[in-house]
């Protein structure tokens, strides 16, 4: 499952229709709890859609290094990217066929997408890869609050965090 | 040399939560070696196949992709560190100039000749230059292979009959349903329940009746693809599931021949030439399957029934141009048609020099077992299958019939339906209540925890997903799964229910 604060789902949405009718994607970054089953996110962490222009109304790519960037970012304070997040613009949250091929499959990871029927976001769901990597399952999204000053507020939008 | 390995987030736990590990090493993979030596769980999740790595993951030195430099072979010094990045979605791929030249190998001299019944029948192919009577000739000389005479099969065969494909060859083991004729236009009602060889080559016939029909009634296997596809120019792939659509890549890319691709689901379609003697193979583009169950088979998924008809005319007219020898072909070229916003987009295709069958170094020699690689038998002892089985055993069932006579006797259920909506308004059993198996744990507060529970869906797959799901998140009450879904419902107990 994934826990995230209203907050967060609020940064996502907003994201999502920032970037209509073109797909947005970002990472989530976090701690991953209950032995790979629990992704407790604390940020969202948007990143540019690089995949080639012209394409990215239904198409999104993350850069390696805008990974990396995250993951060194968030280490010192012992948190990590531990899914990722993208739109699917006037398409249903649910992965595409090519999303499938395409997302990383560790299965410890949350794969987060919403849908943005006409540049409005609507539904949030979230997906992750059984333990056998065999296949993809909707995981359960709980929203929960998350205490603030565990990682400082005003460090939330630092370097990096928007391109 | 010490090196430091940085371990992504989503793999610390096969590391003991360790984000940094420190290992003395001369190049790249042996730093790999031995944190994963030491690690072993999280070898699995960077290697792939014959332990190479897997496509989706890049490896860092400092700030630099080991892909530009000597990959693994990438020496280290002192203090760098290496990082471990998943790529999230595909890169894009450079252009490579495709040659043409007809994939029928016959010297233009010994082609067959035309009757003046066929110069009638192919007059407006014959005034084209591009064609011509040597373009028709060799169409008349050319074999194709059709695997599947379903969705794609059914114009791409009716096309290349019309055109006068002099001889193809169709393999299908499937007979033709009700189901099928809202897409599959080769078979008709009057064909319901007859093999669909029979039914296609009836029709294929009747359309153009100088064309040879070499029908194989059977399901194409690694036992014989290879024999199948050495007596044809192109193999036309119309197949509906991933084993068969990697069997067909494998025994063309051995074989020699052109892979006329073609897939549809929803309103989504692709098609391609793969063609490894000039281009990438479908394993270039797809190196591994998809997780078993992440994409719906059109049987649970829908397809607009138009849209085999888009693509499948798109993969005659592909098979048509390799005869020919002419034009653009979708070499290198992948296709994607979206039918509900109308748009075509083409992405560029890469030859990998790494790709296991049709690479520098290849390591698949042979047809393997496809049904194996994708993930769809589990691989002998292996603990999490092991435990999977487990769980599903523990499942309790209940079959259609059982559950009209618990009904009939009054015993006290709740029937919970956990599909769609818009299947729940196809056919609905009676009394029961419709939770989506995307909202069935936020909404266990309408399941009844005292009341004994029984939960379906069309075949009995999501609604034991829905199970699983529920007793995960601690739901207490009784569970039990209705075998065979709605549909052994209708089967088994009431036949006003329709079955779609």
């Amino acid at each position: 499952m994934i826990k995230l604060c209203d907050r967060l789902i609020a940064e996502i949405r907003r994201h999502a229709e920032g970037t209509y009718p073109h797909e947005c994607c970002g990472l989530l970054v976090g701690r991953i709890e209950d032995g790979g089953r629990t992704r407790l996110v604390f940020e969202t962490y948007p990143v540019e859609n690089t995949f080639e222009e012209g394409e990215r109304h239904h198409r999104m790519s993350i850069e390696p290094l805008d990974y990396a960037r995250a993951e060194r970012l968030y280490a010192k304070r012992g948190l990590g990217v531990v899914g990722n997040y993208h739109s699917h613009p006037d398409h249903p949250a649910v992965p595409s066929q090519f999303d499938l091929e395409h997302l990383a499959p560790w299965p410890t990871m949350s794969y987060v997408v919403v849908s943005v029927p006409g540049g409005k976001a609507a539904d949030i769901r979230s997906w992750e890869l059984e333990a056998d990597r065999s296949r993809f399952r909707e995981e359960e999204v709980i929203q929960v609050v998350v205490d603030g000053s565990e990682f400082g507020e005003q460090e939330r939008t630092s370097d990096g965090n928007q391109k | 040399m010490a090196v430091t390995v940085f371990i992504p987030t989503a793999l610390r736990q096969f590391t003991g939560e360790r984000a940094e590990i420190a290992v003395e090493a001369r190049t790249v993979g042996e730093a790999l070696d031995k944190v994963t030596g030491e690690h072993t769980e999280l070898r699995r999740h960077l290697y792939g196949e014959q332990d190479k790595l897997r496509n989706f993951v890049n490896i860092y030195v400092n700030d630099e992709d080991i892909r530009a430099t000597q990959r693994l072979e990438t020496p280290v010094k002192e203090g760098d560190t290496i990082s471990i990045v998943p790529a999230i979605a595909g890169g894009a791929a450079t252009e490579e100039k495709v040659q043409g030249g007809s994939a029928v190998k016959t010297e233009a001299a010994s082609l067959p000749t035309l009757s003046n019944e066929e110069i009638a029948r192919y007059s407006r192919h014959l005034i084209m230059p591009e064609v011509g009577m040597e373009g028709q000739r060799r169409l008349k000389a050319a074999r194709v292979l059709m695997i599947g005479t379903g969705g794609l099969g059914a114009p791409t065969g009716m096309y290349l009959a019309a055109a006068g494909v002099g001889t193809l060859g169709v393999v299908d083991f499937d007979v033709v349903d009700a189901s099928n004729l809202q897409r599959q236009i080769v078979h008709g009602t009057k064909d319901v329940g007859r093999p669909k060889i029979e039914s296609a080559r009836d029709r294929l016939n009747d359309i153009n009746p100088n064309v040879k029909i070499e029908a194989y009634e059977t399901r194409l296997t690694s036992e014989n693809a290879l024999e199948l596809f050495r007596d044809y120019d192109m193999v036309v792939d119309g197949t509906d599931n991933f084993p068969t659509r990697y069997l067909v890549n494998d025994a063309c890319v051995l074989a020699g021949k052109p892979n006329v691709y073609g897939s549809i689901f929803r309103f989504e379609g692709q098609a391609s030439v793969f063609w490894a003697a000039k281009g990438a193979c479908y394993r270039c583009l797809y190196p591994e399957p998809p997780p078993v169950g992440l994409v719906p088979s059109c049987a649970e998924g829908g397809v607009l029934g138009v849209l085999p008809g888009i693509v499948g005319a798109i993969q005659a007219n592909e098979a048509i141009k390799l005869i020919l020898g002419g034009g653009e072909p979708l070499i290198n070229r992948l296709l994607l048609f979206d039918a509900w916003k109308l748009r075509f987009r083409e992405l560029k295709l890469r030859k990998d020099p790494a790709c296991p069958v049709c690479g520098e170094n290849p390591t698949i020699k042979g047809l393997i077992d496809y049904e194996e690689f994708c993930g769809l038998r589990p691989a002998p002892a292996q603990g999490a299958a092991a435990d999977k089985t487990e769980e599903t055993r523990q499942m309790e069932e209940i079959t259609a019939s059982e559950l009209k006579q618990r009904l009939d006797r009054g015993d006290d259920l709740q029937i919970i339906d956990v599909r769609e909506p818009n299947e729940y308004e196809i056919a609905r059993i009676p009394g029961s209540k419709l939770i989506p198996l995307g909202q069935v744990v936020n909404r266990q507060d309408e399941i009844e925890q005292e009341r004994e529970t029984v939960v379906h869906c069309k075949g009995g797959v999501r609604s034991a997903r829905a199970i699983e799901a529920l007793t995960r998140s601690g739901f207490k009450g009784r569970l039990v799964n209705l075998k065979g879904g709605i549909t052994a419902w209708s089967n088994d107990v009431d036949p006003g229910v329709p079955k779609y």
